[in-house]
C-alpha cells in the first residue's frame, strides 16, 4: 500500500488529514461518491424501474439465497471454467507446437490468428445449428472464446524461452518430450497466464452472449429474463456476481504471477 | 532456399491444406451444417457488402467516441494523482466486468434505435483504453516529472514532453485491445438490439437455415477483424516503438 506522507504536513494533530490522503480512504470515498451519484441520477431522471444502489441492496439478500440465482450462477460459472479447462488442455498444445516448430506455426498461424481475430459472437448462429440450443453450445462457445487467446499467449511463452536452457538440456541428452515438460512448459508459465486471465475474461463474455443467444439457464439468462420483467434491482445482482468473478480471477492470476514469476514483466501483447 | 521463402511457401500450403480441407468438410458433413468454401465465396453478395459497411459504421462511431473519451480521461487521471487513487480500481473491475451483461438494461431502457448500439460498442472499448493508459500513468517515475519541474518547466512542456510521449503508448496498447472488443459489442448489438448490418444478416441467414450466407457473413467479418487488428498493431509498432513490441 502506497500511503502518501508528507513529512511538512505531518504536524502534530494532523492525523485527519492524513487519513484523507490515505489510498483506501481515497478509494472508498470516490466508491461512495459513485453509488450517490448513481443513485440520485436515477431517481431524478430515470424511470421508477431502472436498478439503484438502494433497491438492489434491498433485494440482495432474497436474490443470493434463491435457489433459481444459485442454479443460474452455478451453471454459467461451471460452463466457463469447464470451457476454459478444455480449452488449455488444447490451447497449451497447439501453443507450444507453434512456438516451438517454425513449420508448425507457419501452418497454421494466419488461421489461428484469423481465428482469434473474428468477433466469437458472430459463430453464435453456426454453434446453434451445430450444437442445437443446449448446453453444450454454450459449453463450444467458452472453448471458442477462450482457446485462441490461450494458443497464442502459449505461442509466445514457448517462443521466448531462452536458447541457454535449452542448450544445457541438450548438453544433458534430455529427451524431446522432457525438454518440452521439464524446460519449456514451465519457462513459458508467466505468458500463460497473461493468456489465462485474457481468456477467462472473453470465455465470461462468450457464455454471457450464449445464454442470451440460446436462452439456456445461466446469469446472462438470469438477466435478460429479470430485465425484462423491469426487475432491474434483480438483474444488477447478477450483473455484481459476473463483475466479482471477472474481476477476481484477474486478481487470482495478477497475484499468482507476482508471488512465483516476480522476474517477469511484459507488455501485455493480446 | 532462405528460411523466409521457405517459410511463406508453408504458410502459403497451409492455407491451401486449410481452404481444402474446408471444401472438403462442406462436401461430406452436409451443406448445412458447414458450407463448403466454394458456395461461402459465391454466398457474398453485394447485399452481405453493404451489411458490412453499416456494421462498419457503428464500429467506426461507438469506437471513435471510446477513443475521444478514454484518452483524454487517461491523460487526465495521468495527471492528477488523488483521481486516479480514487478511480484505479474501478476502472479496473469494469474492465473485467463482461460488458455483455449490460446488453438487457440498454435494450428496456433505451430501445431500438441507433443510440443505444453506439453506446453498446462504446462500454465495449472505452474501459482497456482506460485502464492501459492509467497503468501507464501509474508506471511514469516521478522522478521525470520532479526533474522537468526543477528545470521549472511549464505545465505545457511537461504535458509535451514528459506525459505525453510516455502515456500514448500505453494507450495504444489500449486502443489496439479495444479493437476486438468492440467488434464484439458491435456483432452483439446488432444481435440483440435492433437487428442490422452484419448481425442482421447472420440471424436471417441461419434462421433460414442458409448456411452459406452464414459461413460468407463470418469471413468477412472475420477478415475486417484480421485487418483492424493488423492495422493497430502497425499503429502501435510505429508509435510506440520503444515499447519493444514484437
Amino acid at each position: 500500500m502506497t500511503v502518501t506522507t508528507r513529512p511538512l504536513e505531518a504536524a502534530p494533530g494532523a492525523s485527519l488529514a492524513r487519513l484523507a490522503g490515505s489510498t483506501p480512504f481515497v478509494k472508498l470515498a470516490a466508491g461512495v461518491v459513485l453509488l450517490l451519484l448513481w443513485e440520485f441520477g436515477v431517481r431524478a431522471w430515470a424511470p421508477a424501474y431502472v436498478a439503484r444502489p438502494s433497491g438492489v441492496i434491498a433485494v440482495l439478500p432474497s436474490v443470493v439465497a434463491s435457489r433459481d440465482f444459485l442454479a443460474a450462477a452455478a451453471a454459467t460459472l461451471g460452463s466457463v471454467i469447464e470451457g476454459l479447462a478444455i480449452a488449455l488442455v488444447f490451447g497449451i498444445g497447439v501453443g507450444i507446437a507453434m512456438g516451438r516448430s517454425f513449420v508448425v506455426d507457419r501452418l497454421i498461424r494466419y488461421y489461428v490468428f484469423g481465428l482469434f481475430a473474428m468477433p466469437m459472437v458472430a459463430i453464435l448462429p453456426l454453434i446453434t445449428l451445430w450444437f442445437g440450443y443446449t448446453d453444450a453450445a454454450r459449453l463450444a462457445t467458452t472453448v471458442f472464446a477462450a482457446f485462441f487467446s490461450l494458443a497464442l499467449n502459449a505461442a509466445d511463452g514457448a517462443r521466448a524461452v531462452p536458447t541457454e536452457y535449452l542448450e544445457v538440456g541438450r548438453s544433458f541428452r534430455a529427451q524431446r518430450l522432457r525438454v518440452l515438460c521439464d524446460i519449456v512448459l514451465p519457462a513459458s508459465m508467466p505468458y500463460l497466464l497473461a493468456g489465462i486471465r485474457l481468456a477467462a475474461a472473453r470465455a465470461l463474455i462468450g457464455a454471457v452472449v450464449a445464454e442470451f443467444f440460446i436462452s439456456v439457464n445461466g446469469l446472462g439468462f438470469f438477466i435478460l429474463f429479470n430485465s425484462r420483467s423491469f426487475r432491474h434491482n434483480q438483474a444488477i445482482v447478477a450483473v455484481i456476481v459476473l463483475a466479482g468473478c471477472g474481476a477476481g480471477f484477474e486478481a487470482l492470476v495478477n497475484w499468482v504471477t507476482h508471488r512465483y514469476f516476480p522476474w517477469y514483466r511484459r507488455d501485455e501483447k493480446r | 532456399m532462405s528460411r523466409r521463402a521457405l517459410g511463406w511457401l508453408i504458410t502459403g500450403a497451409g492455407i491451401a491444406a486449410g481452404a481444402a480441407v474446408w471444401e472438403i468438410a462442406g462436401r461430406s458433413v452436409g451443406a448445412a451444417f458447414v458450407a463448403p468454401l466454394s458456395d461461402t465465396i459465391a454466398a457474398i453478395t453485394p447485399a452481405i457488402w453493404r451489411a458490412l459497411g453499416s456494421s462498419l459504421v457503428l464500429f467506426a462511431t461507438g469506437f471513435s467516441l471510446s477513443v475521444a473519451i478514454g484518452v483524454p480521461l487517461g491523460l487526465l487521471l495521468a495527471r492528477v494523482r488523488l483521481l486516479r487513487v480514487a478511480l484505479e480500481s474501478y476502472i479496473s473491475v469494469l474492465n473485467a466486468t463482461p460488458m455483455a451483461a449490460l446488453i438487457p438494461f440498454i435494450l428496456s431502457m433505451m430501445g431500438f434505435d441507433f443510440a443505444p448500439k453506439v453506446l453498446v460498442v462504446f462500454l465495449f472499448a472505452v474501459f482497456p483504453i482506460l485502464y492501459n493508459t492509467v497503468e501507464g500513468a501509474r508506471s511514469i517515475r516521478p522522478e521525470l516529472i520532479e526533474v522537468a519541474r526543477s528545470f521549472r518547466s511549464s505545465e505545457r512542456a511537461l504535458w509535451r514532453d514528459v506525459l505525453l510521449p510516455y502515456v500514448l503508448p500505453f494507450a495504444l496498447t489500449g486502443i489496439r485491445q479495444a479493437i476486438g472488443r468492440a467488434l464484439v459489442g458491435m456483432v452483439a448489438s446488432e444481435f440483440f438490439l435492433s437487428a442490422s448490418g452484419i448481425g442482421m444478416v447472420l440471424q436471417s441467414a441461419s434462421q433460414s437455415i442458409d448456411t452459406a450466407a452464414v459461413f460468407a457473413a463470418i469471413l468477412l467479418v472475420t477478415l475486417l477483424g484480421v485487418f483492424l487488428m493488423e492495422l493497430g498493431l502497425w499503429v502501435e509498432r510505429r508509435y510506440a516503438a520503444w515499447r519493444n513490441i514484437q
